[in-house]
């Protein structure tokens, strides 16, 4: 190949990454605040007892684990300006696309691990007399949070990768430096491989961790 | 403000033509991708460490990073290292086929784990032969497991192809994205193309956890 690599195009725009993967670390922090915490109500609301809201928490999950992620980015970023006649700064736009797509994925992971819990110990707290919300706090929350844990952090590091999605519609993050880099300096190759090294640097100690609280647990 | 879908009518073909061009990538990467995962999970269990390294690699990179990078990297920089440029189509199956290939290594290899010790103590004890051991005892076990999370991966890949639109190749999302652009009505047509996909997954999904359900009674049986 007669390409002479020159990294010397990349280190001239650091500031530029830096700045988007500061952007990429705002949206990816925010939306997994929204996804631990609203995934876990959802969760609730999935298995409650009421039939029409579990069903449709349960379209909701669906939904958004079903429709492919760009799909819904792009939808959320032209589709509820429209709909609700309301304009956001895209950073928050982002946080919220991821958000809600987050929610639905832990939603799942805490009613796996909800309904993993053993029914023998929901009878012993029957036979021990424990209330309903007794029950509920310290049962089933603290075996199914401890069990979601290892999914979370796979979900989370997920959000971490799918928020290069927001590029795409002009929010400026790593991807979209990394593309504006790419292109002023005609260096794809080296800006692309920095970029995504950069990516792989903080999914992979993440990765690592999930494979050691499992291994711990043994459940892989 | 009022919605009104009727005017998709006519772009039948073009969304027709669009989810053709989805389904043709899904299927060929699909496939590709399910060997090439195959061969390395084989890699990462092979004795030679220079391949396990290698393999390991490979699949870190690609679930470790974006895949929407892997595409660009694919459409960008590979015609620069080729001295040509290869045709859209394939360059989104090689980006797609590479990260299927990482994904489904992943479920080849904990399949094979899943089989447990005293499955191979147990064809030690009986005295079978190696290959009888591999082909007989443990390979059946681990493929029959394989197959809900090969499933999965295959939804997976069928949403991710999505992302194709953004190096302009003519799938469903991009052909949607042109006539919402083109009609100014994004909320009908992006709404219908999102309906497309999870009309096409969601059965899929239920499919998958069928499918479970069956093999965990199978197995246990």
């Amino acid at each position: 190949m007669d390409y002479a690599l020159d990294i010397g195009a990349v280190t001239r725009n650091l500031d530029k990454l830096w700045e988007g993967l500061f952007v990429t670390l705002q949206l990816t922090i925010a939306a997994n605040v929204i996804g631990v915490i609203a995934g876990f109500l959802l969760a609730l609301i999935v298995l409650s007892p009421y039939k029409v809201l579990s069903w449709l928490a349960t379209l909701f999950v669906e939904f958004f684990r079903c429709a492919p992620a760009i799909v819904q980015i792009v939808w959320f970023f032209y589709c509820v300006p429209m709909l609700f006649n309301v304009w956001l700064d895209p950073i928050t736009m982002g946080v919220m696309a991821l958000g809600l797509n987050l929610t639905a994925f832990n939603a799942e992971a805490y009613r796996a691990s909800i309904q993993a819990v053993p029914k023998e110990h929901l009878d012993a707290g029957i036979a021990l007399g424990l209330s309903p919300v007794q029950r509920v706090r310290h049962i089933v929350q603290p075996q199914a949070l401890r069990a979601s844990v290892p999914v979370l952090l796979t979900n989370g590091i997920g959000t971490f990768q799918q928020s290069a999605l927001v590029a795409i519609v002009g929010v400026a993050d790593l991807m979209y430096q990394g593309k504006l880099v790419a292109t002023e300096t005609y260096r794809p190759i080296e800006t692309f491989t920095v970029v995504a090294l950069v990516y792989l640097a903080i999914s992979l100690p993440v990765a690592q961790i999930v494979g050691w609280i499992e291994r711990r647990h043994g459940t892989a | 403000m009022a919605l009104d879908f009727s005017f998709l009518d006519k772009f039948q073909t073009a969304f027709a033509l669009g989810l053709w061009m989805t389904i043709r990538i899904t299927v060929v990467c699909v496939i590709l991708g399910t060997a090439l995962g195959f061969l390395t999970g084989l890699a990462r269990t092979s004795r030679s460490r220079i391949l396990r390294g290698v393999a390991t690699a490979y699949v870190d990179v690609f679930r470790g990073t974006p895949v929407l990078i892997q595409l660009f990297w694919i459409f960008f920089c590979l015609p620069l290292i080729l001295g040509t440029e290869p045709p859209n189509f394939v360059s989104a199956c090689i980006a797609l086929t590479l990260y299927m290939g990482a994904i489904t290594s992943e479920s080849f290899r904990s399949s094979l784990r899943q089989v447990g010790r005293e499955q191979m103590d147990a064809c030690v004890a009986l005295g079978l032969p190696p290959r009888a051991r591999i082909l007989n005892v443990i390979l059946p076990q681990a493929v029959l497991r394989a197959i809900p999370p090969l499933l999965s991966n295959a939804i997976s890949l069928f949403k991710e192809s999505a992302l194709v639109s953004a190096v302009g190749v003519a799938d469903l999302m991009f052909v949607g994205q042109n006539i919402s652009n083109n009609t100014a009505k994004p909320v009908e047509v992006l709404t219908f193309v999102a309906l497309v996909y999870f009309v096409i997954a969601f059965p899929l999904t239920r499919l998958v956890s069928l499918v479970e359900r069956k093999m965990l009674r199978k197995i246990a049986a």
